[in-house]
Order: structure tokens, then sequence, then C-alpha cells
């Protein structure tokens, strides 16, 4: 494993977790079709950048990395296309992807108010994450050699988009390119940490609704369905004299 | 007077500006955005649309949102009250989707714009539909139809149209203009549920591959017609309702047909398996789509002719989502007793923006009837000093060439069957690419239509690609009915290619003998009929492959260095923009930024 390849401790340490989660062929088929979204998103993000650019330089990497990012994504949606078809997948299960994927692809980049050095650092890490996980992954798949072979051409590339991401930020920002870093750091600390609160929002919007539910809407319910047996199907006259004020949203 | 329309928040997004009752601009939210389908609030659309007229939101007289929020709000309620208890799982998706921020369009608006709360206002969603329709055709006086799944409660309605005196008509004659929507189908009956739902079972996208069922339709037999019956069943007074135990979308969001709408047409199309109608299983697909898509149309002409019978107009105007139907169309065309029938670029949701607006204007403020400029482009146009320095700076040939050169030097690149990607000008409203953001091949040889699907569009075998004729030279190719030629002016209708054209045309032909051609007059797109023409002199077929600019997934280009990064990474092989010609360099390949950095 390059030094630019090498795991996070925190993914070293979860290790045996990947390597419960791609073991199975639900799990390893949910999560190849994410990264193929993933890296679809990601990749019309930066391509995207390629459009806003001023840099001459920046639109030609650019347009590479991007153009790298859809291919990856055409690949791993294939592998997980390829793997549904010889076996279609269970309905529910427990574990159905990975419930907070990393990845430029959902992190909301909207590529237009992020300016070149921002960016240029955000990619950095991003692809320097990625990169370390894709190589976890790959020693998970050894059963399965066609996976493993996209992980290596994946990694292959992720090394290209670390490197040239540090290099053009060096060019760019000079002594203040450790600095972006760190900042893109804390950015993607801050962005999992929205995500995690959003879900357990959604989590207690989602109890407190049910409970509204099943307390409040029972009599209101019964009131809706005999209302709707008085409604007949077909045409309903439009009565020409019906009030539609413009201002009103009723 | 100045009028802002929004649509916004279900799908494809938009704005549009109407000026002293004329459109100025009008974009959808995924052409800036680069988001496809882009539902959310358009404001990369508005500021384009105010930045192009030189306004401020001050300067709005009024802000029109294109239905009624809270009426919408109240059948989303209603429709979960009367699936209780099996609505447990969808409610709370329901109220925090619509409760985040759809109900509160006036308050969005308001802040988004700084605009005064009383200059918000709104129209009906499908009055909206109808103002799309109706305001922005030739018609003086029309009936008027609008379909779709759904908007607050109408899914289809029916209504006449009278266009008001133009400005300066006094005495008892001068009157404004009126749209009367008579009488609707409400919701869950919809046909464009219906064929969304068919198309969520054939495996395809909701919302946004409804036209694949229809391309598939061709390759089957409407044998199970009956069955399809069984699921929507005529009224006696002439509507239709469907059968709420086969379908699910009335009262979950997650699936749109049942267990038991499974049991009737068996095992739903997985999405990750590819359609080969050589199958058994291809052909029960292809069958399914053909016979949902008969009964679309039956439905569709039976209502249009009642629709005539009544009212005895001889113009139609059709809008919402359904009026996409370019096979419909065309039937409603030869068997409704309508001899015109328009079909606006932009019948869908993202159309809506323009018709509130006009809506709005003609109206709720009565001003008096104007004249709508009769084509599409409304976007932001094309800038071609962009793509030629980028293309420079990138080491590609650029030429700059006078009109003439630039004309006959890309029809002799389609004549060596050359791909081209073609922008000219404001770009198109609505979803079909008219001439301004199109890829452009020569429409002869099947191989074309394999090599387009292979290296740039990705999509199925099984969809057709449309051609563009001149109108001068439109008959002698194509089977034109009588208002055919209309119908065909934005590509919203689906007509046969004359047998003997067939072969030379079959990149275009789709495997029933059909096409859905566009007919391009001289005025509305100039430079594509010049090229049209200067292909015909090199060809002797007028006649190009026109498909939309753009690669699978994404919304079709907007500006110069969009259609260029499309360009550089697809087959095109050359690109076009104003006065610029870019032609790929093989060696000039982004591969040299690599070596730079390694």
């Amino acid at each position: 494993m390059s030094a630019g390849t090498r795991s996070g401790p925190l993914d070293r340490l979860l290790r045996p977790l990947h390597k419960w989660v791609w073991s199975d062929h639900d799990r390893r088929v949910r999560k190849l079709l994410i990264f193929g979204n993933v890296e679809t998103d990601g990749g019309r993000d930066i391509l995207r950048a390629s459009e806003v650019t001023p840099d001459p330089l920046l639109r030609r990497l650019y347009l590479e990395h991007a153009i790298d990012e859809l291919h990856h994504g055409v690949l791993f949606r294939q592998r997980g296309e390829a793997l549904l078809r010889q076996r279609g997948l269970r309905e529910g299960g427990f574990f159905s992807g990975n419930p907070l994927p990393g990845g430029h692809g959902l992190d909301d980049l909207v590529v237009e108010d992020q300016g070149d050095p921002r960016l240029l650092a955000f990619l950095h890490i991003a692809e320097k994450t990625a990169a370390g996980r894709f190589a976890i992954y790959r020693g998970c798949v050894n059963d399965d050699p066609e996976t493993r072979a996209i992980f290596e051409e994946v990694l292959r590339d992720e090394v290209f988009h670390m490197n040239y991401s540090y290099q053009q930020l060096g060019r760019l920002t000079r002594e203040l390119q450790r600095r972006h870093v760190w900042r893109a750091r804390g950015t993607r600390l801050w962005n999992r940490y929205l995500r995690v609160a959003a879900a357990i929002a959604g989590l207690i919007a989602n109890t407190l609704l049910t409970g509204i539910y099943f307390i409040l809407l029972p009599p209101f319910a019964w009131a809706a369905r005999r209302a709707e047996r008085r409604d007949t199907p077909g045409w309903r006259a439009i009565a020409p004299d019906r009030a539609e004020s413009p201002t009103s949203q009723y | 007077m100045k009028i802002l329309g929004i649509s916004a928040h279900y799908h494809d997004s938009a704005a549009a500006l109407v000026v002293d009752g004329v459109p100025v601009a009008a974009v959808q939210e995924e052409r800036l955005s680069r988001r496809k389908n882009d539902a959310g609030f358009p404001l990369h659309a508005i500021e384009w649309c105010l930045d192009h007229a030189k306004l401020d939101p001050g300067d709005l007289d009024a802000v029109v949102f294109y239905e009624r929020s809270m009426l919408k709000f109240a059948r989303i309620l209603t429709c979960t009250l009367r699936a209780f208890p099996r609505s447990w799982r969808s409610f709370p998706q329901a109220m925090k989707n619509t409760l985040g921020e759809k109900v509160w369009v006036r308050g969005v608006i308001a802040s988004h714009l700084g605009v005064d709360r009383r200059k918000i206002l709104f129209t009906g969603h499908h009055q909206a539909h109808a103002a799309a329709a109706f305001l922005t055709s030739p018609s003086r006086r029309a009936a008027i139809l609008t379909a779709d799944g759904v908007g607050e409660w109408a899914t289809l309605t029916a209504g006449i149209g009278a266009r008001g005196e133009k400005p300066g008509a006094t005495g008892p004659q001068a009157r404004g203009t009126n749209i009367s929507l008579l009488r609707e189908v409400r919701f869950p009956h919809s046909l464009g549920m219906l064929y969304s739902t068919f198309t969520a079972y054939l495996g395809f996208a909701v919302n946004e591959d409804e036209f694949k069922v229809m391309g598939l339709a061709a390759y089957g037999r409407p044998a199970m017609v009956d069955q399809v019956r069984k699921v929507i069943r005529r009224t006696p007074d002439g509507a239709f309702a469907i059968v709420p135990e086969y379908f699910e979308y009335q009262t979950t969001a997650t699936r749109s047909y049942s267990s038991k709408f499974v049991d009737l047409f068996g095992p739903p199309r997985p999405s990750y398996e590819p359609i080969d109608v050589g199958t058994a299983e291809g052909r029960r697909f292809a069958d399914i789509a053909a016979s949902v898509q008969r009964v679309l149309e039956d439905t569709l002409v039976d209502i249009a002719r009642a629709l005539q019978q009544e009212t005895k107009l001889p113009d139609l105007c059709f809008g919402g989502g359904v009026a996409l139907n370019g096979v419909a169309n065309a039937r409603i065309l030869a068997e409704s007793g309508f001899e015109r029938v328009f079909v606006p670029p932009a019948p869908g949701d993202g159309g809506c923006a323009l018709g509130a607006a006009l809506y709005a204007d003609r109206l709720y403020f009565k001003n008096p009837d104007r004249d709508v400029p009769d084509h599409p482009f409304w976007g932001p146009a094309v800038d071609a000093a962009h793509l030629a320095r980028a293309a420079r700076e990138d080491d590609q040939q650029v030429d700059e060439l006078d009109e003439a050169a630039l004309i006959e030097r890309v029809a002799a690149d389609l004549a060596a069957n050359r791909i081209v990607g073609w922008m000219d000008g404001a770009s198109e409203y609505g979803p079909r690419a008219l001439g301004h953001r199109s890829l452009l091949a020569a429409p002869h040889a099947i191989e074309m239509r394999d090599r387009l699907n292979r290296d740039i569009k990705h999509r199925e075998d099984f969809r057709p690609f449309a051609p563009v004729v001149t109108a001068e030279a439109a008959d002698r190719y194509f089977e034109l009915p009588a208002g055919g030629a209309r119908l065909a002016r934005f590509m919203s209708g689906v007509f046969p290619v004359r047998p003997e054209w067939r072969a030379e045309l079959a990149a275009v032909t789709h495997v029933d003998g059909s096409a859905r051609v566009q007919v391009l007059e001289r005025s509305m797109a100039p430079r594509l009929h010049a090229l049209l023409e200067a292909y015909g002199r090199r060809s002797a077929i007028p006649v190009l492959l026109n498909t939309s600019f753009n690669v699978a997934g994404e919304p079709i280009v907007n500006a110069a260095l969009e259609g260029y990064t499309t360009f550089r990474r697809c087959g095109i092989d050359a690109l076009v923009a104003g006065s610029a010609v870019v032609t790929k360099r093989a060696t000039a390949s982004a591969t040299l930024a690599k070596e730079h950095v390694a």
C-alpha cells in the first residue's frame, strides 16, 4: 500500500466491520450501487468546476478528473448490476448501504460558490479519504476478482486526483496551502456532524409525526372516508363563479 | 407591466418573465443549476430572467406561483387520511416534505426576492397549463385540454379559451381574454399517474422516462388492452376512473402499483435488467407498453372528440405533461375532429412558469391581448467567443468562419458522417432540443443511430432518434395530415415516414415506420434551416437527425462551456457556436494536463 492510499486509523480499526459489510451479497451490491451514484454525482460536480473556473490548466485537470469519476460511476454501477443479475436482492435488510456515505458526490457541493482554492483543498481531502477506504475495500473482496480489479483501477486514479489537487492548491495559494487543507478537513467534519444531526432530527420528527398520526388523526380519517364515499368518479363541473382569488393559496 | 412566473418544488422548476404582455425570458432551473429535473426553488432561473431584462425584483408588478400550494397540501393530507391506517409510513414523510418549504411559498418568494407579499399571486396548476397552451398559440379561440399526473386536485381539465382584443380596441366588441375550464377529473383518477405507474412497473424512472414507454410500445402489440382496461375503466359521462385496488400511488410514495396489479400483469421489470425485445419477457414488456399506450390514446381521443363536438371549435390547445406523448397527439389530430392541435414547446410543469405569468397578465390584470412570438427560444444565449477562447487554450482546432462558409463546412461534416454539436442563440424553453442546443447527424444509416447510442447518449437500443426537416420538404418524406406540420413545429407529433424513404432515413425511422419529426420553418431557426438546405444540396435529402445536446442523466447544455465539456468527453466530432467551429484534435486531450502534473 502506498503512502498515498494509507487508510486512516479509524478505518483500520473498523476493518472487521468493513469485512462483514462486504462479505454479504446484498450489502456488496448496495455498496457498489451507492458508489456508482456517489462517483457519478461527484463527477458532475467536478465537471461543473471545469466549466466555471477561469484557470485554463485547472479546467483541463478538472475535466480529466470528472471523466475519471464518471467512468468510476459506470464501473461500480455495472458491477452492481452484474451481481444483481447473478442473484437478486432480499427485501429490506438490516444494513442497506452506508448510512453516512462518504465521497464528494453527496456533500451538496455548490461548486460555483467555492472558488478554486477551497475546492482543491476539499477534493484533496475527499480523494485521500476515499483512497484510504477503497484500499481497505479492495482487501475485503479478494473472493471477487472483478470487483477487486475495479477498486484497483479506481485507486490508481485517486492517487492522481490527490496529487494534482494538492499540487495545484500549492500553485494557487503557496504558503496558505496547509491552512486550506485543514479548513477543508474541518468543513468536512462539520458536514458529517450536520448529516448525523439531520438524521437524528429526522428520526425524532418521524416518531412525533407517527404518534400524531395514531393519536390525533383517527376521527379526521373517519370523516375523510365518509366524505370519500360521496365522491363519484368521472367529470366534475367547475362552477363558473368558483371563487379563486389571485392572492389565495387555497 | 412586469410579471414573473415561477414553477417549483415538484419537478422541472422554472422562471419566466413577461413584460407588457410578451415573454422576454424563460428558462428551466436545471439548465442553470446543471441538476437534471431540478425541483428546487428556481433562484438561478429567476436571477437570469431579471438580469436579462435588466430589472430588479422591486421593479416587478407581480410574482405569480403556478399552483395553490395550500390546496395541494389539503389534497395530500386528505388522501393520507383516506388511506388510514395503511398510510402510517408515508404520513411522516409527506408532512416533512410538504411542511418544510412547499406550503410556505409566499414567504419563500418574499424572502428570496424581497418583494412585497401583496405582489405574490397564485394560479391553479391546470390554469397555468391551460394558459401555457392557449396564450402561446396563434389561435384566437380554441378548446383547451390539460392532462398531467396531478396538480392540486385536478388531473385533467377541459375548457375554452378566447383571446381578447388587441391594444387600442374600443367599442362594444372590446373584451378581455378568457380561459374557462368547464370541468375536471380529480385525483386519484389520472391518466398521467396511470402512465407513470406503468413506467415504474416497466423499470423506468417516474417523471423522467415516460417517453421510453412510448418508444417501447412500438415494439409490442396491444395484446393486453383488456387487462389495462381492468385497472382504468371509462365512466358513463365519458371520463375515466382508475380502479384503486390496483394502485398504491394514492396512499404511499414508495410504490405506485399494488400486488393485485402484479398479479394481473406479471412480475415487474427490474430496472437493472436490459430490455431485449427478442426474448419472450422483452416482448411481454413491449406488449404491456403498447397496451397502456393504446388505452391512453383511446381515452384522450374520446375526450377530445367529445370536446370538439361540444365546442364546435376547429382548434385544440393541449397542455400538461401528458401532451408530451407525440403518438397520442397525432391520433387526437387525426381522429378527434379538431383541424389544428397546438401543443406548446414546454407543456409540462416547467412551462407553467410562463403560463402562470401570462394568465395573470391577461386574466388577473386584464391587460389587452398580445401575440406571443411562436418559438421556444427564451433562454440564455450562447457566447461563441467564450467557446473559441477555451478551445484554443486547450489546443483544439478552432475555425471562425463567416455564415455561408460555416454552413457549408458543417453540412460537409454531416455528409461525412460526423456528429456535430450545434449551439445557436438562445436556448429552448422545454424538454426538447429544437435546433438551438442539438446534436446533429446524418439520418440515413442505422449505424449512425447505434454510434450515437454507444458513444454519446448511452441509451437503450429501442429508443428512436428524431429527424428535423425543412417545412418546404416535409411532405415529401413524412405522411403529415392536415395540421400535422403545425403539431410537428415543436416535435409534438409522431407521424409515418413515407415507406419509400424509410431505408434512406433509417437512423430516424422507428421500428413501426414512424418518426417524431420536427418541421422547421425558416423564420423559427434560420441558421438550422440554412444548414438543412445546404445538407440537402449535398445529400439530396434536407433531413437531419436532431437529438438533444446532452449525455444520459444530464440536462441539455446551456452555456458554451457546457457544450464544450460535453464535446470533449464523448464522441462528438465537431462543435459549433455562433461563428466558431471546434474540431476534436485527438492529441489535445486532457491527458496532456495529466502529464503536466505527473
